[in-house]
């Protein structure tokens, strides 16, 4: 390995640790970070002789001297009318967290009281209980490059409990935007989501920015389903078009639990999903429904991991990838089924469609199974427009161009059409026109 | 109105057609007929447009287009219509989205003003009720799901819908039982009119029993070998196609 591989963003890690303590940070915090970024120093960097980011480059990380701006946070000049533009239409008054640069932004943030959820924010507050520095200290940080560089940065996230059981399924938007800064940032969100027994939430999880800039969004978020609870969770990624975004996600699972996520990635050059949803308690249940764009200079990259530790589980994963352009599509599925894991039922598939000769898709669904009683399958497959489509739209009178875009929303919508809530759903669906638009545009 | 000389074209390395006439005027009702392989859906597919066959020779000309110049999207903006034999199941494509979409387009391409959402509902559903099509298979994803005589009834109701010069019909009575075949004649006669003109192309007398042709012809190997009123149709059905293309061979 070449030895200068990485010097800016080690130098970034080191620069402020070990001996620096920042100022009111809580002590566990510290002493976690600092453990970071011990791993940090010695880790290689991801390379292409890597498995697991064979045909994922990462030469921005070379490249860019990011830098953290916690110090002087931009949000706090920020009312909620420089944000209007970004809120969802229709979704306006809900309850919303919104994290600016990496940075909780109370200002901007709004819960209703009494909707039987708790928030902590890992920067403010010091009386944080213990279960849950617990959990967000018990990781693993041996292994996955940005997850232990986001452990080593990170400066601040939100700690969502929801502990009512009953009534309506709270919604919550989880909102993060990026000031554009004139030079190149990292943010390391770090967020916990722990679902009480028998209780439900609505989460959107949604990344953006305003204006255009270079950043990096090295975002990790951790979900607890404890028995009976069920979770739906949009994920939108539209994050500046030069920027980079990783998000992590762990999500586990306890018996008769129930996820449902459905994630829709447009925005970055550079974007990267690692996800691993895992079954710790039987009659779980999980459903992924994912849209992954890729259109000019664009790398969209999901990493999923499936794991069912235990019997009598179920879940489907169903991804579909749209490219255009130069655009590049890496999709790594894998399905898990340990020894113990009868009954279990799991689907995973990728699509893709291809627009253009140009781009590219890498995909590697995977299924190992251990146990004898599965029933598994996986596949994927990679096409372009049908043309007999195509001929028949033409032969009503329906321009190239504009029976192209009905296919193609025709293949998008079968995510989009997941999401169950409207405002959302008519959201994603702007999304998807607007990311074809301007694939039109630049041919 | 439709005038094709010495049509030539081929599939790849095949020869389909072999030098095709054919005149077709405004108010004509034209049955094409002949065996399998003939190449009578190749000539429907070649009106519209459809890529994949080349046309090596002759000329096609419709009201003054040369057709063989227009893209399909222009062809149907022109007044050619063509109901699929195998209309194309459409996942993810609403049906009322895209018969709007369809209809507007052609009528953007003509310079005519677009029809809003209200105006549009009610002609479609007016338009459904002529071929008694269920009103929930607007709401469905275009043909998909649809039961073969679904589809052929969502075809018809395109050609009462856009009110083509020319529709050409490639075997929409095949698959058809008699109820379905009656609606879909009831569709096709409503909009027969002076200004129209119809191609059907079918196996079957059965459908010449409910739209009456002014002519037949017969096409075999690439070519019309014979033509004639509605009795040659009767005759076919009696003497089978060996009748003629011995004669011709002969």
């Amino acid at each position: 390995m070449n030895q200068s591989e990485g010097t800016l963003i080690r130098r970034l890690v080191c620069d402020r640790h070990p001996e620096e303590t920042i100022r009111d940070e809580n002590p566990w915090l510290s002493v976690l970070k600092k453990e970071a970024a011990s791993w940090i120093s010695d880790m290689p960097l991801p390379n292409r002789k890597m498995e697991a980011w064979r045909y994922t480059p990462i030469e921005f990380i070379n490249k860019t001297a990011f830098s953290l701006d916690a110090e002087e946070a931009p949000f706090e000049a920020l009312d909620l009318i420089d944000i209007e533009e970004l809120l969802i239409p229709g979704s306006e008054s809900s309850d919303r967290i919104v994290f600016v640069n990496g940075r909780y932004a109370p200002g901007l943030s709004g819960l209703k009281t009494g909707n039987g959820i708790t928030l902590h924010t890992l920067a403010g507050d010091s009386k944080l209980p213990s279960g849950f520095k617990r959990q967000i200290g018990h990781a693993d940080l041996s292994g996955r490059f940005f997850f232990t560089l986001n452990n080593a940065l990170m400066s601040d996230g939100a700690v969502i409990h929801v502990n009512q059981q009953g009534g309506e399924r709270r919604r919550l938007e989880l909102l993060h935007i990026t000031v554009g800064m004139p030079d190149p940032v990292i943010h390391n969100p770090r967020h916990l989501v722990v679902l009480e027994r028998n209780t439900s939430l609505e989460l959107v999880e949604r990344y953006t920015s305003l204006g255009k800039s270079t950043y990096f969004n090295n975002a990790v978020i951790d979900i607890h389903l404890s028995e009976e609870s069920d979770l739906l969770h949009t994920r939108l990624q539209e994050e500046s078009e030069l920027a980079q975004h990783l998000g992590h996600l762990t999500v586990k699972l306890e018996a008769h639990s129930n996820y449902r996520q459905v994630s829709l990635a447009s925005g970055a050059a550079w974007s990267r999903t690692e996800a691993q949803i895992i079954f710790n308690g039987e009659h779980a249940h999980a459903e992924l429904d994912g849209l992954i764009l890729a259109g000019s200079k664009q790398l969209n990259d999901v990493h999923l991991e499936v794991l069912h530790e235990v019997p009598n589980c179920t879940s489907r994963e169903h991804f579909k990838g749209l490219l255009s352009s130069n655009g590049k599509i890496v999709f790594d599925g894998r399905i898990l089924v340990a020894r113990d894991a009868q009954k279990t039922e799991a689907a995973l598939n990728n699509e893709n469609l291809m627009l253009s000769r140009s781009a590219e898709v890498d995909t590697k669904p995977q299924l190992e199974i251990f146990a004898d009683d599965v029933k598994c399958s996986h596949g994927a497959t990679v096409g372009e427009l049908d043309p007999g489509m195509l001929f028949y739209l033409r032969s009503r009178g329906i321009p190239k161009a504009q029976a192209e875009r009905m296919l193609c929303t025709a293949f998008a919508n079968e995510v989009v059409s997941c999401i169950s809530e409207t405002p959302i759903r008519d959201h994603a669906k702007r999304m998807v026109l607007q990311h074809l638009a301007s694939e039109g545009e630049t041919g | 109105m439709l005038t094709i000389e010495n049509l030539k074209a081929a599939a790849g390395d095949k020869e389909i057609l072999k030098g095709l006439d054919l005149q077709v005027n405004a108010g004509e009702v034209h049955a094409i007929m002949g065996p399998n392989g003939s190449g009578k859906s190749s000539l429907a597919h070649i009106l519209a447009g459809r890529e994949g066959l080349d046309v090596t020779g002759g000329s096609v000309s419709f009201n003054g287009n040369d057709l063989l110049e227009l893209e399909p999207e222009e062809r149907a903006a022109v007044g050619v219509f063509l109901a699929f034999q195998y209309p194309v199941e459409l996942p993810g494509v609403n049906n009322t989205h895209f018969l709007k979409e369809a209809l507007n387009a052609q009528r953007r391409n003509r310079g005519e003003e677009e029809l809003d959402s209200v105006a549009f509902m009610k002609l479609v559903r007016e338009k459904m009720e002529l071929v008694s099509m269920k009103p929930e298979l607007l709401k469905r994803q275009v043909n998909a799901g649809f039961s073969g005589g679904e589809k052929k009834r969502n075809e018809i109701l395109q050609l009462t819908l856009f009110e083509p010069r020319l529709a050409i019909l490639d075997e929409t009575d095949s698959g058809l039982d008699i109820d379905a075949l009656r609606t879909v004649s009831k569709g096709v006669n409503a909009v027969r009119s002076e200004e129209r003109a119809i191609i059907l192309v079918t196996h079957y007398q059965r459908l010449l029993d409910y739209i009456e042709p002014d002519f037949v012809h017969v096409l075999a190997d690439g070519r019309i070998i014979r033509s004639g009123d509605k009795t040659l149709a009767l005759e076919l059905e009696k003497k089978g196609y060996n009748w003629i293309t011995d004669s011709e061979a002969a």
